[in-house]
């Protein structure tokens, strides 16, 4: 980076700063708004189509499905019918429900990890001034945008037991064919491969972003201080990146518990249940079985495990990744 | 500034409104309009417009406006919303798993709302429908849709196959043990790679909980017959595969999927089949048109599924069509339901569709006795309706008790499971299930 850049940097950030205090000085007048009488008819008027579809498609799904969660209805008759905690303890008695919560949580330990090593690896390698950068990071984002219908197609050949890439691969160091899909632990392992495979370019965008934000001159002080490439990778970009880090890890585990699709066209939660995860077990009860009380209350269990995790991320990380 | 205002409040009024509209559209040339909602493959549209077109001649006041759904899950959902919205159609494929919620939705009609009626249908006529279809389109009893065209499963193999590993082409597997046998002699590893190369025989087990499970059992259920048991008894009350007919049946599945290595056979089956990969396999008459085109190259041929230690069986399926208490024109609706069980009109659509007729009669059709002469593989299908059972109809449950069918097959194949074991779990779970419904 030469000088006029850092310069500019330099420039944005009193621009940015100076419109942050333009912000509070605005807001610290209170009685003198900006408003006028009737902007707020416009303002609702010009963002009314987005309302009417936050409401239809939102905000009255999430409202009722949590009122549907204390109810039984198979979605046929016109009349639902109340039955309390019903549908809450018989989730709680089954098996069935556990067996699947494991699962997710596999799934979801199982992938973040890889996801967030290998998506910074990356991030970190094309950072750096090398050939075809650019066709590399689309190449690498290519996944997430891919249809996982078809995506399912290629990664069923790629596990073919007989046939199959990988195993052709592995079979190069001596090791036996794995029948990928039709093994219960195996089959885990696949869709922990598949989903990093097709959601960790989204996070090397996110790493790249951040680590673009790292101004040169710390790298350049600590070169001449005498520090070296890891030295400086672990003690100027890791701590420098952990806002996108942190930001990364809430989204990736948000997502992970959520995974659905590339379950459904790769295994559709077999053999023997061995992958099926809960929003899977949600669309089963609600589209299979037409059990939607049921279905709504699963997926309310959903969104209280993914909101005390991430109010306990913020809680316990927030303060160090983001400092004062 | 304020046009543009004015310009968006306009637009969005305009937009609301196109939101608002219904499809109350009213046919105004007197003729009375029929929608019939269907899961047809693309190559039977064609079939269907011609019968379509034959109705319509026959019938110049009906017009038939056949409407495509993708099958199963999707019919099903889209129903639920048509129902919900008060645009059902008149008429419609259903499955008889549904036919419990839709019935107690009161959202189609008894058929002897109208049968009984001016317009009905004759005793003899009735009575000469097969039973098992008419088992299967009835929910406790009480007949909710008819049929429109039957299926079973027989078995597709490779003459060639047979002939090359000494086994008499013309004579396919007649029991149980003749199956077994022949499905070990035409696996074989000819590089002695450890792979496969051929393999004898194909069972539908898919390592899916998913929508193929209930396929999975669709295919098991004859062998369960063929064994002599069943799957719930005549109360209801309690299941009872897990007997041992139940035991001899998955067994004989085990011990194939076992020995064929089929947990590694992951090709599609009929794509196996036509690469000359695959011996045997169960399969339908609806992919009869198909494999005359595709399997050209191949000597190949349908038989009767083989029997089992207590007698020969297969499974019957079909299409169903009710009449929706939605409907506007249900006696419009209802002629077209009936006109569909004339032996004539069936021996029509069996020829140009492929699927098999519903009743006794059609076989009298000088046309139909001429074309079976030419499609001996047809024939093996028609044949074979006599013995066909249906799947009995659960009154309660009966989704979740298929899918525990289809855990216990999977434990014991794919998780290596001792088959009682599998089917005990799983008969618990549906017992369970069956006694949680009578409490109520």
């Amino acid at each position: 980076m030469n000088e006029t850049e850092i310069l500019k940097k330099e420039n944005k950030k009193e621009a940015l700063s100076s419109l942050k205090k333009n912000g509070k000085a605005e807001k610290s007048k209170p009685g003198r708004g900006r408003y006028k009488k009737g902007d707020g008819v416009s303002a609702l008027l010009f963002l009314s189509p987005t309302l009417v579809v936050f409401a239809t498609f939102i905000l009255f799904p999430v409202i009722f499905s949590f009122y549907l969660s204390f109810q039984k209805w198979n979605m046929f008759s016109s009349q639902t019918t109340f039955v309390g905690l019903d549908n809450y303890i018989r989730m709680f008695k089954s098996e069935e429900f556990w067996q699947v919560l494991k699962n997710t949580a596999v799934y979801t330990f199982g992938t973040i990890p890889l996801n967030m090593g290998f998506s910074l690896l990356v991030a970190y390698a094309l950072n750096k001034k090398i050939i075809g950068k650019k066709f590399l990071r689309t190449a690498f984002f290519a996944p997430v945008i891919v249809s996982p219908v078809a995506a399912a197609v290629i990664w069923r050949w790629l596990y073919d037991p007989n046939f199959g890439l990988i195993n052709w691969f592995i079979g190069l160091f001596g090791i036996n064919p794995v029948n990928w899909l039709n093994d219960p632990t195996a089959a885990m392992f696949a869709l922990i491969i598949m989903g990093v495979w097709k959601t960790f370019g989204y996070n090397m965008v996110l790493f790249s972003a951040g680590l673009q934000g790292i101004p040169e001159t710390y790298y350049e002080a600590a070169m001449i201080d005498g520090a070296s490439g890891w030295t400086r990778f672990w003690k100027i970009t890791i701590p420098l990146l952990s806002p996108t880090t942190f930001f990364i890890m809430v989204m990736s585990m948000i997502g992970s518990f959520q995974v659905f699709d590339i379950v459904y066209v790769l295994t559709s939660g077999g053999p023997l249940g061995s992958t099926k995860v809960l929003v899977f077990y949600v669309y089963e009860h609600a589209f299979k079985y037409f059990d939607m009380g049921y279905a709504s209350a699963v997926a309310y269990v959903l969104f209280a495990i993914l909101f005390i995790f991430t109010m306990l991320q913020i809680k316990y990380m927030k303060s160090k990744v983001l400092g004062n | 500034m304020k046009a543009a205002l004015k310009k968006i409040v306009f637009i969005t009024i305009i937009s609301l409104l196109f939101f608002s509209c219904g499809n109350n559209k009213q046919q105004s040339n007197g003729k009375v309009t029929v929608v019939f909602w269907h899961s047809f493959v693309s190559s039977t549209v064609p079939a269907l417009n011609e019968l379509i077109a034959r109705f319509e001649r026959e019938h110049p006041n009906i017009e038939i406006k056949a409407q495509y759904v993708p099958t199963g899950d999707a019919l099903i959902q889209k129903l639920v919303t048509a129902i919900q919205s008060k645009s059902a159609p008149d008429i419609s494929w259903i499955h008889s798993d549904f036919m419990e919620d839709l019935v107690k939705a009161d959202a189609i009609y008894k058929i002897k709302d109208f049968s009984e009626g001016k317009n009905g249908i004759s005793k003899e006529d009735m009575a000469d429908i097969y039973p098992s279809l008419i088992q299967y389109a009835s929910w406790r009893g009480t007949l909710y849709s008819l049929p429109m065209e039957a299926t079973n499963l027989a078995l597709l193999y490779n003459k060639d196959m047979f002939k090359k590993a000494g086994l008499d082409p013309n004579h396919p597997p007649k029991d149980w043990n003749e199956l077994h046998e022949y499905a070990k002699k035409l696996t074989l590893d000819t590089n002695g790679d450890g792979k496969n190369d051929q393999t004898g025989m194909f069972l539908p087990i898919y390592p899916a909980a998913g929508p193929l499970s209930a396929w999975m059992v669709w295919q098991w259920l004859p062998y369960l017959w063929q064994a002599g048991g069943e799957v719930i008894n005549d109360q209801q009350t309690k299941v009872l595969y897990n007997d041992a007919a139940g035991v001899e049946a998955l067994k004989l599945w085990q011990d194939m999927y076992n020995e064929l290595s089929l947990s590694t056979f992951t090709s599609d089956y009929d794509v196996a089949f036509a690469s000359r990969h695959l011996a045997m396999a169960m399969d339908g008459p609806w992919n009869l048109p198909r494999y005359n085109d595709i399997l050209k190259n191949l000597n190949w041929a349908f038989a009767p599924l083989p029997a089992g230690p207590n007698k020969q069986a297969t499974i019957v399926g079909g299409e169903y069509l009710a009449i929706f208490k939605q409907s506007k024109n249900p006696d419009a609706a209802w002629e077209f339901v009936k006109w569909m069980t004339k032996p004539e009109v069936q021996a029509f659509w069996a020829m140009k569709s492929g699927y098999l007729p519903i009743r006794h009669a059609v076989k009298n059709v000088p046309e139909f006795q001429e074309f079976l002469k030419k499609n001996p593989n047809f024939k093996v299908f028609v044949d074979q309706m006599e013995v066909g059972i249906a799947q009995k109809s659960i009154d309660y449950g009966g989704l979740q008790i298929t899918r525990h069918i289809a855990e216990a097959i999977e434990k014991a194949t794919v998780g290596k499971m001792d088959v009682k074991r599998a089917l005990d779990e799983s008969a618990n779970k549906s017992n369970q299930l069956l006694s949680s419904y009578s409490k109520k």
